[in-house]
C-alpha cells in the first residue's frame, strides 16, 4: 500500500481513532495523539499484512488499542495517573458544567482498569457493537458483556449516579 | 429509569470532544516519510545480501562442480598419500562423513529456523 493511499485510508478514520484513546488515555490528549500516531505507523508497516477479513477501522482499532497497552506496560502507572490529571485541571481551568462533566468523567475513567475502560469507550463513545469489540480487543464475546457490566458498574458508583 | 439506563444516557451524551488539529495528518504524513525511507533502505540491504547469496551459491556449485571434474581427468590413489597430512585429512573425512553430513543437516535446519524467528520478529 503506498503512503498516498494509506493517508487517504486514514483521512476518515483518524478522528474516531484519536477519540477513542482520548477515553482511553482519560481525557490526556497529547498523550492520545502520541499513541495515535504510533499505531498509524505501525498500521502502514504493517498494511502489507492486511487481508481484509475484517474492517479496515477495526483493524485500526485493535493497533491502536495494543499499542496503548504496550504504552501502559512501559509507563509506570504513577506517571500515567499524573499526566492525565494534569490534562484535566488544565480543562477545568473553566467552570463551565460541561468542562466540569468531562473531568468528573474523565477522573472515574481512569479509576476503573484498562479493559473495562476500553470496552465502555468502544461500545458507549464509538457506538461499536458487541461483536466489533471482542474482534478489536481480541477477546470472547462474553468476556466483553461482562467487561461492559463491571464498568458500568464502577463507573456508576464513583460519578454517583 | 433505572440505574444502567442512567449510566448508559450520561456516557452516550458525553462523548470525549476532540480538540482539532490540522497538524495531526501533517505529522502523521512525516513520520510516514521518516518510514518509507528506512523501508526502502532495509529492502535495499535485504536485496543486496540476497544477491550475495545467490552468488555464494553459484560459486559452490562451480568449484564443487570443477573439483569433481578435475577429481576424474586426474584421479589420485589414496594408499599413495598414506603418509601425508593431507591423505590423514581425507581418511578423517571420510571415515565421519555420517556425523558431517548429520551435523550440517542439524546446522541448516537450525539456521532455518533461526531466520524464520527474526523474519516475524520484523513485523
Amino acid at each position: 500500500m503506498t503512503r498516498e493511499r494509506f493517508i487517504e485510508l486514514i483521512r476518515t478514520e483518524q478522528e474516531p481513532l484519536r477519540r477513542f484513546l482520548l477515553g482511553l488515555c482519560s481525557g490526556n490528549q497529547s498523550l492520545a495523539d502520541d499513541i495515535a500516531q504510533d499505531a498509524l505507523v505501525r498500521a502502514y508497516v504493517a498494511s502489507g499484512s492486511f487481508l481484509g477479513l475484517s474492517k479496515f477501522s477495526t483493524w485500526l482499532y485493535r493497533i491502536a488499542y495494543n499499542c496503548f497497552i504496550d504504552h501502559c506496560r512501559k509507563a509506570t502507572l504513577d506517571t500515567l495517573s499524573s499526566d492525565s490529571y494534569e490534562a484535566q485541571s488544565v480543562l477545568s481551568d473553566d467552570t463551565t458544567d460541561n468542562e466540569f462533566r468531562y473531568q468528573q468523567l474523565y477522573q472515574a475513567l481512569d479509576r476503573i482498569p484498562d479493559k473495562e475502560r476500553a470496552a465502555i469507550v468502544l461500545h458507549y463513545f464509538e457506538d461499536h457493537d458487541i461483536k466489533e469489540i471482542s474482534s478489536i480487543m481480541q477477546i470472547p464475546t462474553g468476556t466483553v458483556k461482562y467487561l461492559l457490566s463491571i464498568g458500568r458498574n464502577h463507573l456508576k458508583e464513583y460519578l454517583s449516579i | 429509569m433505572n440505574g444502567k439506563d442512567n449510566i448508559e444516557e450520561f456516557l452516550r451524551s458525553n462523548k470525549p470532544q476532540l480538540k482539532d488539529d490540522p497538524t495531526f495528518l501533517l505529522e502523521t504524513n512525516r513520520r510516514l516519510k521518516q518510514v518509507e525511507g528506512i523501508k526502502a533502505e532495509v529492502d535495499r540491504q535485504r536485496s543486496n545480501s540476497r544477491i550475495a547469496l545467490i552468488v555464494a551459491l553459484a560459486i559452490g556449485i562451480l568449484l564443487g562442480a570443477t573439483i569433481v571434474f578435475i577429481g576424474y581427468i586426474c584421479p589420485f590413489d589414496l594408499n599413495n598419500l598414506s603418509d601425508s597430512a593431507f591423505a590423514g585429512v581425507i581418511l578423517f573425512l571420510t571415515t565421519w562423513k555420517e556425523f558431517f553430513l548429520i551435523l550440517a543437516a542439524a546446522l541448516s535446519v537450525s539456521l532455518s529456523y533461526i531466520l524464520s524467528r527474526t523474519r516475524k520478529a520484523e513485523f
